[in-house]
């Protein structure tokens, strides 16, 4: 195992954050061949499971690779949970493009972001299940780095979170449209599709999205429990440049092709929605049907689900 | 499964009952499996976190997560955004769980809530995070309707409880 390289600004040992994946520990450098080209990666493994996440080399800062946040930054955290923040957008699609572009750059205060925005719209109506999921995904990977940050369990880091946002001893409130920005209104995000567009190589989503695309653009197909299509991801994009092995926990079995797998995955806006951009008026989905029925195995951000009968 | 352990005495039928809301809740075997002691230097109210350190060590296999029971109060906890009222603690996905039934005066009527919170704090341990469904056991327990709602866990959650649970019996 050598030390990282100079264009590396991480050393052995250091605890990084990898957007949508979560806190890593790096621990070396490692030449591989891959589909014929040499390449070096930074080699880590995810904290929470033990997966062996590679980055080649050049690819180490457009991922989005950082320091884990300190204690001032998640001190700033707390600061914008207290605070009475802009409202999600009323525009799903402008919504998911936002969020996705948060979790995309993977910082501390974004994921913040997330949780915050969609908490407050759950305050307004409940959350389509895409949505969710990705609410419990940003959830995660903020409790996880705030746990890592301050050094304290995950589960003191999530409750610190929730007293700002489930105050002791309230309700929460009841909110109105009037509050939330109207669709199609200001852009203050300034998320634009180029930015989803630039993220998107790195975004290789093909686990979660099935090859429905267009479908899975409307709100309503955001509402509902996700259909798998034949798995898709195996796949290798020719700008591929993550490989997440297992060591122990039985993620990915080796020899498979590689390929990424997180929890804390945003909804893939696809550029293909652009075309779509018009159709399915927002309002509500019809009502997410209650889902306990069983998801098949690749669902997105988790381990392979086993299948075996449950009792 | 899910072992359960007291500090405290209980009646046995009340921990039948507590057993039986369980299975129903996670669909997993759930015993009462032994009286405990509380270990040197706790003082009511207990500090969940260290209690939870320190218990004894119940006979539990690989899987198997042991729920602690005390009618004693717990210590609300420090946090570095404020104070965390405390009637239940339990790892992130880690083994063990402990709730006070301290939370209701009678366990008889107030078995659901103690439910509840069990529910709660046993979700953690199957990696579930907070709720944003007040119906939902994963809600945040301060919250004041917290204790009136049922000991159940909303479509989302109880979704993800049972994916964990598949995966550590397959
Ligand atoms: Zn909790
Ligand atoms: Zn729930």
């Amino acid at each position: 195992m050598s030390a990282p390289s100079p264009q590396i600004p991480f050393a052995v040992g250091d605890r990084v954050v990898y957007p949508n994946q979560g806190v890593c520990r790096v621990f070396g450098v490692e030449a591989k061949e891959v589909a014929g080209q040499k390449l070096t990666f930074l080699t880590m493994k995810r904290e929470e499971d033990g997966a062996v996440v590679m980055v080649p080399q050049a690819k180490v800062q457009s991922v989005g690779l950082r320091k884990v946040a300190s204690a001032q930054e998640v001190e700033k955290v707390y600061t914008f949970l207290r605070s009475d923040s802009d409202k999600a957008d009323l525009d799903w699609k402008q919504r998911a493009r936002t969020n996705a572009g948060r979790m995309a750059q993977g910082g501390i205060l974004g994921l913040a972001e997330v949780v915050k925005g969609l908490q407050v719209l759950s305050e307004l109506r409940p959350l389509p299940n895409k949505e969710r999921e990705l609410y419990d995904n940003a959830r995660h990977l903020l409790v996880s780095e705030i746990s890592v940050a301050l050094g304290i369990p995950e589960h003191d880091a999530e409750d610190s979170v929730d007293v700002i946002l489930f105050p002791v001893g309230r309700e929460r409130p009841k909110r109105t449209a009037a509050e939330f920005k109207a669709p199609g209104g200001d852009e203050e995000m300034g998320i634009g599709e180029d930015m989803i567009d630039l993220e998107s190589p790195e975004m290789e989503i093909p686990a979660e999205v099935p090859e429905a695309p267009e479908e899975e653009t409307t709100e309503e197909a955001l509402a509902l429990p996700k259909v798998e299509g034949p798995p898709t991801k195996a796949r290798l994009s020719d700008e591929e440049v993550t490989v997440t092995q297992t060591t122990g926990s039985g993620l990915v079995p080796q020899g498979k092709p590689p390929l990424k797998r997180k929890r804390g995955r945003p909804p893939k806006p696809k550029p293909a929605e652009k075309a779509h951009a018009a159709p399915k008026k927002r309002g509500r989905p019809p009502k997410a049907k209650p889902l306990v029925e069983v998801h098949v195995p690749k669902k997105r951000g988790r381990p392979p689900k086993a299948k075996a009968k449950k009792k | 499964m899910i072992r359960i352990a007291t500090f405290d005495p209980y009646e046995e039928k009340q921990l039948k009952r507590l057993c039986e809301i369980l299975y129903t809740a996670f669909a997993v075997g759930t015993e009462h499996s032994s009286n405990v002691r509380l270990p040197e230097g706790f003082a009511e109210p207990y500090e969940a976190a260290r209690l939870l350190e320190e218990a004894p060590r119940v006979h539990a296999y690989a899987d198997d997560k042991v729920l602690f029971l005390t009618s004693k109060k717990l210590k609300d906890r420090a946090l570095p955004s404020g104070s965390a009222p405390t009637n239940g603690l339990s790892k992130y996905a880690g083994e063990k769980a402990i709730i006070t039934t301290s939370v209701v005066k009678d366990l008889e009527q107030g078995m659901k809530t103690v439910a509840r919170h069990a529910l709660h704090q046993l979700g953690h341990t199957w990696e579930l995070h907070h709720c944003l469904d007040p119906r939902c056991a994963m809600y945040p327990t301060w919250t004041p309707s917290f204790p009136q709602g049922e000991p159940i866990f909303c479509p989302f959650c109880r979704d993800r409880s049972d994916q964990k649970i598949r995966l550590a019996k397959s």
